[in-house]
């Protein structure tokens, strides 16, 4: 890491600048500011932002069936009674979760990934929760696995992997749908979306009845 | 001061790495022909419903147009060229895509002219979305973008001493970058690849053809695997710290095939 772009300042300001800046999407000149900014800051914010993190860190652990970050040892989705114990969907991150859990739409259980494969990135098989699915697959009574990576080829590499590792099980396997998104403008849309919307085009419903039948 | 207003430019691309970058937007590795290696930003294009997003995916060969930055350029529209669907909807042919993608761009350098290199990646991607021999195909790509980038192996001559190799069975040095005479093998401490007489020859031949010349050649089993193992090492050695998806390509390599997942959510309502 860069540890002298603040040759002048004083050593417990370049350790902060230093450890913002090992942030996602925080550079140097962010984490300069990020830093000016909580010396001026009162001391009781201060410590309720460092007590924050803390507990973070204490309080947070992943749930033993799903792996989504939670403060008890299983989460509040897999302990509830009323969801579809027979789908699990399976995502990257704990915020696909979040993402999903607002549509309501959905009341099965979920399976964190923690990522996707990337082999540029040198992220491979062995680095996801991948394990951790196959034995809940066994264990429970799943039947419907909705592999719902993310639409991009490390999302795609992730999702076909699982569809060759989990067939021999004979669990029927769904993916989310993939098109054209709502708000959209058609010419913008690339090949591979358009080829997707025309793949997965539905019959127009007509006072919730198709013509044909 | 020279005027502020940032210089447009447009060019022909393929995405061979990406990172995500703040909150929408992503980090592009892009190999160019005109300016070789070129790093971009693409605003937002982690939204859903992006102008961008869906023409930068990994693999795109695309037609951009990018305002000029000192290092980082910004991607301003993008347009879909080839998106290689035979290679993306099928795992064992991505994983090869994404091997050639990074040795690739390992051996490129930014902002330097690579036209032969971004034709070798752009032609192979479009053969490896439909060829019959997709490993043929690889070997055949490091031999040639080994030789466009000037880390041709010495097939012809002993690497070390320059003299004729007599049409025999003979050993292949990463570390000298060739083939070795009898006399020259016993000298260094190097890993030493067997090559047969049939290895040596096969090669030659991918390294003097063209593609669709070697498509149907028949390899054996056992040339195969020298074949591997020499593109492999070669290969390793010039490349700093080895190829980071090869691993990923050996795992898929033996799988069997299975057809695509069918249908999505939406009659499951």
């Amino acid at each position: 890491m860069n540890s002298n772009f603040t040759p002048s300042a004083a050593a417990p300001v370049a350790r902060l600048i230093e450890a913002f800046n090992r942030l996602p999407g925080v550079g140097p000149k962010s984490a300069q500011r990020l830093t000016y900014y909580m010396i001026r800051m009162p001391r009781e914010e201060a410590e309720a932002l460092a007590e924050a993190v803390i507990s973070v860190k204490d309080r947070i652990v992943l749930c033993s069936r799903c792996l989504n970050i939670t403060e008890e040892p299983v989460c509040h989705v897999c302990t509830n009674e009323r969801r579809d114990r027979t789908r699990i969907c399976v995502v990257e991150e704990p915020l696909d979760v979040f993402a999903i859990e607002r549509t309501r739409a959905y009341d099965g259980l979920y399976h964190v990934l923690h990522g996707a494969i990337s082999p540029v990135n040198g992220i491979g098989a062995e680095q996801l929760k991948i394990r951790e699915l196959l034995d809940r697959l066994r264990d429970e009574s799943v039947k419907e696995l909705i592999l719902a990576t993310n639409p991009n080829l490390e999302g795609e590499a992730t999702s076909m992997y699982l569809q060759r590792l989990i067939a021999p099980l004979g669990i029927k396997m769904t993916r989310l749908a993939r098109g054209l998104s709502s708000g959209a403008d058609l010419e913008y849309a690339d090949e591979m979306t358009l080829v997707n919307a025309l793949e997965g085009r539905s019959e127009v419903m007509i006072d919730g009845e198709t013509p044909a039948g | 001061m020279t005027s502020s207003r940032p210089r447009l430019f447009s060019t022909e691309a393929v995405v061979l790495r990406h990172s995500d970058l703040g909150e929408a937007d992503r980090l592009l590795w892009l190999l160019t022909p005109q300016r070789g290696i070129l790093r971009a930003t693409a605003r937002g294009a982690r939204k859903p419903g992006s102008k961008l997003g869906g023409h930068l995916d990994l693999l795109c060969h695309v037609r951009l147009s990018m305002r000029e930055g000192r290092e980082l350029h910004s991607v301003s529209q993008a347009d879909t060229v080839d998106a290689f669907r035979g290679v993306r909807t099928d795992i064992g042919r991505l994983s090869r895509g994404l091997y050639m993608a990074e040795i690739a761009q390992r051996v490129s350098v930014e902002d330097a002219p690579a036209p032969a290199v971004f034709r070798l990646l752009v032609n192979s991607l479009g053969w490896l979305a439909a060829t019959e021999s997709p490993d043929t195909l690889v070997r055949w790509f490091a031999l040639r973008l080994l030789t466009i980038t000037g880390f041709k192996p010495e097939l012809g001559a002993c690497a070390e001493c320059g003299d004729t190799l007599e049409p025999d069975d003979h050993v292949f040095s990463a570390e000298r970058g060739g083939l070795l005479c009898p006399a020259c093998r016993s000298q260094g401490a190097d890993l030493l690849h067997p090559a047969s007489l049939g290895t040596i020859k096969v090669l030659r031949h991918l390294a003097r053809s063209d593609y669709p010349e070697v498509a149907s050649l028949k390899i054996g089993g056992e040339e195969r695997r020298q074949i591997e193992r020499i593109l492999r090492a070669h290969t390793n050695a010039v490349i700093d710290r080895g190829v980071r998806s090869a691993a990923f390509l050996d795992e898929i390599r033996d799988w069997p095939d299975v057809g695509p997942v069918p249908g999505g959510l939406r009659s499951e309502s």
